[in-house]
């Protein structure tokens, strides 16, 4: 050992009591105002590491703890940082410096101050952090409205339930109302809520694994298939008319960009007028079994049959005969949504059919065609649920 | 103390080229990985910069949708699997049998074994993108989107290019199971005497505890690839709710591996800057014991917190995770404090291996404290599978590890091949890399605190993502950049370099205990081992050496 170790113990030891005392001290402020006014200081300053104003009730209580943990991770940020750099130009080695510097092998005081004080740290952010999950995680037993939510590949469907309504009933009551979200139209379609209302969100995946994501609820959950996964969130009342983006969060194939949707948010009165007349307009479920009644005789040649299960048709080859209108009798069997597409050879589009969501049975009323081979699809489905229909 | 009959000098028919591919020497060896490990690291880079070019504005301009998923899922392949790993794998071989006064590794054959399966797995890897379109479910490869049909639907996972990525995982697993064998055998039994085990170097017990985690962790994922490959060909349902499996289970194994593979990655980078920060103060390592306690408390609790990747599948106990997560930032923590507190009161010389490692300390800080925001469950409802994300992993593994390796690789260079690299064109390569890093990665903590979900193609123009997108990309092609001197100084440096001698930074271990580049089977003697540091006990007359002017070699 070249030069005093004893010097250089004690001053190691002394500078990491101070360094732990400060950070115990900048936590503890930050623990104690984190409750108080200041919280929206830091909002205003570092606006760009925040995440957006939340709009929900649960998502309010995320964002301040993500205020709490910011701050500490600031305060930890400043000293650790300012400590690497205040070391580098302090202890540069120059000219002459051939003697070596103290030999320090360590130090058992500081050792201890350095593994107590970030365990303090820990701690405390790990029982905020549990606190909130608890309050966010609640789920009541009686919510104002249930939804559920189906994501596809790759397209969301809003099922508005009745209140009795559960999950994993195969006796359960159908829903009162659909609203399919067509992909890309994350600007026109639209997830209707009531602000101010209890909406409990359950969420049911026909295929691969999604995930429900708003932003400014601060919020997303996975759509898992094979689980029934559900969370509750309250919309500020204050926020009634405002309209709010989502989209898919979890890679769920090359439409993954595209599953988006509006949160539209209503007053309560507003969501309730919009929910009756959207009930009102809903078609009868069809009569299970049988096809849809057609109104009189159906002149002209027999409907073609075509089925959809499991995001795939049934049939992939269809006939038709030439030069007089048909019929496609339509049964979408899933609680996805489909419909059918025409297109001529060149690929611009005869007919689209209405999309309808599962289990239902439609019809579809196809001009008449020239003869000729003419590809059929899903709109909403159009890589994957593909077929031919053949016309002469 | 050869354990293996080895093949005596090569006779003189033989080439060069047939020398390096038949060879088991270890630093042969672990100069190839780096090699190949580099190569694989510029194929990821041109994959990353597809990424960046296409998100750089508003609007699908370059790529389909298809294609996106394929070069994202293959950089992180490559990044992860061939590059990182393999790199710390590499510098382990060349180094931790100098470090630790060995003639070579304890299973030459094996470890030959272990290296020539990564170029395979790399050409298997490479292969899929022309027949029929690489693997595109991500490097995480979720089930069901990862199978073949998802019910009867043809899934996006159809084609061989998922069964490559299988066979090419499973393949760099038995590589990396076989090279940790190699290395705990290596590091228990054919230490020199007198180097006990609170003697090694810091980067060999890292090395030691990194073996640990892949010998426990990678036959874990080995089995999780397999089920899926029999999912996928033979109409398994291990995984696939729609015939009855687990979308969750899959998810659980993978993390089960995954996880403390990223501890995998950043431990022996760890190792590396504890070597560099001591020979660059000229002070011992500051609290040694503790460091070793930290490293292997990471390595266990590496073990307890897979779950923190599945918070919002609704199906983990998430406090637990929770917990576990946060404790993982306190030996991380007495690991940064000891860092600084080696550097304190020292006499810092600013050489490039100095500055990588110091890159490595304030980047990995912001790593680590991004990650504290993930443990907080409710916070990382909000983060999780943003670019928020990006940001925390790249500021881990580009931050901390490639920066780490970066420094080991000027650390080191002067040994492997006799020559220094050049410390102007070093100083460029790390500011231009440190820019470009922070111009890359700092924006995508705004992205993702904003709402921009990792993984798409294309975002609206009126997200208001499109200049930190910008910047990003602009960020991407300066570190680009900064590579271009680093191959420019290797190229120098190979050609005209100046010679290293044995022991250019006044190192403290074995290593610069022997001439540069070491003669076959490293030592014709050792200096007496007293300390962590022997190297330096010789230089300054606290122990006998004798071997610091050792001859050529032969």
């Amino acid at each position: 050992m070249a030069t005093s170790p004893r010097a250089g113990r004690s001053s190691v030891a002394l500078t990491a009591l101070i360094l732990g005392a400060v950070l115990l001290i900048s936590v503890a402020i930050v623990a104690v105002l984190s409750g108080g006014d200041l919280l929206g200081v830091p909002q205003r300053f570092v606006d760009s590491l925040y995440p957006p104003v939340a709009v929900t009730a649960q998502g309010e209580k995320i964002r301040e703890l993500y205020t709490i943990v910011f701050l500490i991770g600031v305060v930890v940020f400043f000293i650790v940082e300012g400590l690497i750099v205040w070391t580098v130009l302090r202890y540069r080695r120059r000219p002459g410096d051939d003697a070596l510097p103290p030999q320090t092998h360590g130090n058992a005081i500081a050792e201890i101050v350095w593994t107590v004080v970030p365990t303090i740290v820990v701690a405390f952010l790990f029982v905020v952090s549990w606190q909130t999950l608890n309050e966010i995680e609640t789920v009541s037993a009686e919510p104002d409205l249930k939804v559920r939510a189906v994501a596809g590949q790759f397209q969301w469907t809003f099922e508005y339930l009745p209140a009795d309504w559960t999950p994993d009933d195969p006796d359960a009551p159908a829903p009162l109302y659909t609203e399919f979200v067509p992909t890309r139209s994350g600007d026109s379609g639209g997830f209707v809520l009531p602000a101010g209302r209890s909406v409990q969100l359950y969420l049911h995946s026909p295929d691969v694994i999604h995930a429900f994501y708003v932003p400014q609820f601060l919020f997303k959950r996975d759509v898992v298939p094979g689980r029934t996964n559900v969370f509750e969130f309250d919309i500020n009342e204050a926020d009634a008319g405002q309209t709010f983006r989502g989209q898919c969060a979890e890679l769920c194939g090359a439409g993954h960009r595209i599953m988006l949707f509006d949160v539209h948010a209503l007053s309560g009165a507003e969501f309730d007028a919009w929910l009756e007349g959207k009930v009102a307009n809903a078609p009868p479920p069809a009569p299970s079994g049988e096809p849809e009644p057609s109104d009189g005789v159906t002149p002209g040649p027999a409907p073609l049959v075509l089925s959809a299960i499991n995001v795939l048709y049934e049939q992939t080859e269809l006939n038709a005969p030439a030069d007089v209108p048909f019929i496609i009798e339509f049964d979408n069997k899933e609680a996805v949504p489909h419909n059918v597409a025409i297109n001529d050879a060149s690929g611009a589009s005869i007919f689209v059919g209405e999309i309808v969501t599962g289990p239902i049975k439609t019809t579809y009323d196809i001009p008449a065609l020239a003869a000729g081979s003419y590809p059929f699809m899903c709109s909403v489905h159009p890589t994957t649920m593909v077929g031919t229909l053949t016309v002469n | 103390m050869a354990t293996t009959a080895l093949h005596p000098a090569a006779p003189a028919y033989r080439s060069t080229l047939y020398d390096w591919v038949t060879t088991t020497d270890h630093k042969k060896i672990g100069i190839m990985y780096v090699i190949n490990s580099f190569l694989f690291f510029f194929i990821g880079g041109l994959l990353a910069l597809g990424v960046r070019v296409e998100l750089a504005q508003p609007g699908l301009q370059f790529v389909t949708d298809q294609t996106y998923n394929e070069i994202f899922t293959m950089h992180a392949t490559f990044m992860i699997f061939l590059f990182v790993i393999p790199m710390l794998a590499g510098f382990g071989n060349y180094i931790v049998p100098l470090q630790i006064g060995a003639p070579d590794m304890a299973f030459p054959r094996i470890n030959a074994l272990s290296l020539w399966m990564l170029p395979l797995a790399g050409i298997l890897l490479l292969l899929s993108f022309v027949t029929g379109g690489a693997a595109a479910a991500g490097w995480t490869s979720y089930s069901p989107l990862a199978q073949d049909r998802v019910g009867q639907a043809v899934n996006a996972g159809a084609g061989t290019g998922q069964d490559l990525w299988i066979v090419a995982l499973v393949l760099i697993g038995t590589s990396s199971i076989l090279g940790a064998v190699n290395f705990l055998v290596t590091i228990f039994k054919m230490r020199a005497p007198g180097m006990t085990l609170f003697r090694m170097p810091i980067m060999t017990w890292t090395v030691l505890v990194t073996s640990v985690l892949v010998l426990m962790a990678t036959p874990v994922i080995t089995s999780a690839l397999i089920m899926l490959f029999i999912d996928r060909n033979y109409g398994g349902a291990f995984f696939d709710p729609a015939n009855g499996g687990d979308a969750i289970l899959y998810q659980n194994i993978f993390w089960f591996y995954s996880h403390p593979a990223v501890y995998v990655m950043i431990l022996p980078a760890m190792g590396m800057i504890s070597e560099i920060l001591p020979v660059f103060s000229r002070k011992p390592l500051f609290g040694y014991k503790a460091f070793v306690f930290a490293t292997a408390g990471i390595g266990a609790l590496g073990f307890s917190v897979w779950a923190h990747h599945m918070f919002t599948t609704g199906a983990v106990y998430l406090p637990f995770f929770s917990l576990m997560t946060f404790l993982i930032a306190i030996p991380t923590g007495v690991k940064m404090f000891n860092w600084i507190f080696t550097l304190w009161r020292g006499q810092l010389t600013l050489s490039t291996p100095l500055l990588f490692a110091l890159g490595f300390l304030s980047m990995f800080l912001i790593g680590g404290i991004n990650g504290a925001f993930s443990a907080s469950v409710p916070v990382d409802f909000a983060i999780h599978d943003t670019y928020w994300v990006v940001s925390h992993i790249h500021y881990v593994l580009f931050g901390g590890s490639v920066f780490g390796i970066m420094g080991g690789l000027y650390y080191w260079f002067p040994k492997m091949t006799g020559r220094m690299l050049g410390e102007g064109l070093g100083k460029i390569q790390f500011v231009l890399m440190f820019i470009g890093f922070n111009l890359t990665f700092f924006p995508m903590h705004e992205l993702g605190l904003s709402g921009m979900p990792r993984r798409i193609a294309d975002y609206a123009a009126t997200a208001g993502w499109n200049d930190l997108n910008l910047a990003a990309t602009v960020g991407g092609f300066v570190i680009a950049a900064s590579m271009l001197p680093l191959l420019w100084n290797i190229f120098v440096s190979l050609r005209s370099g100046k010679p290293a001698g044995d022991d250019p930074w006044e190192g403290n271990t074995l290593e610069w205990a022997t001439s540069s580049p070491p003669p076959p089977y490293n030592f014709d003697r050792l200096p007496e081992i007293r300390s962590e540091r022997p190297v330096f006990d010789v230089r300054h007359g606290q122990a006998q050496g004798g071997a610091v002017q050792l001859p050529a070699g032969h």
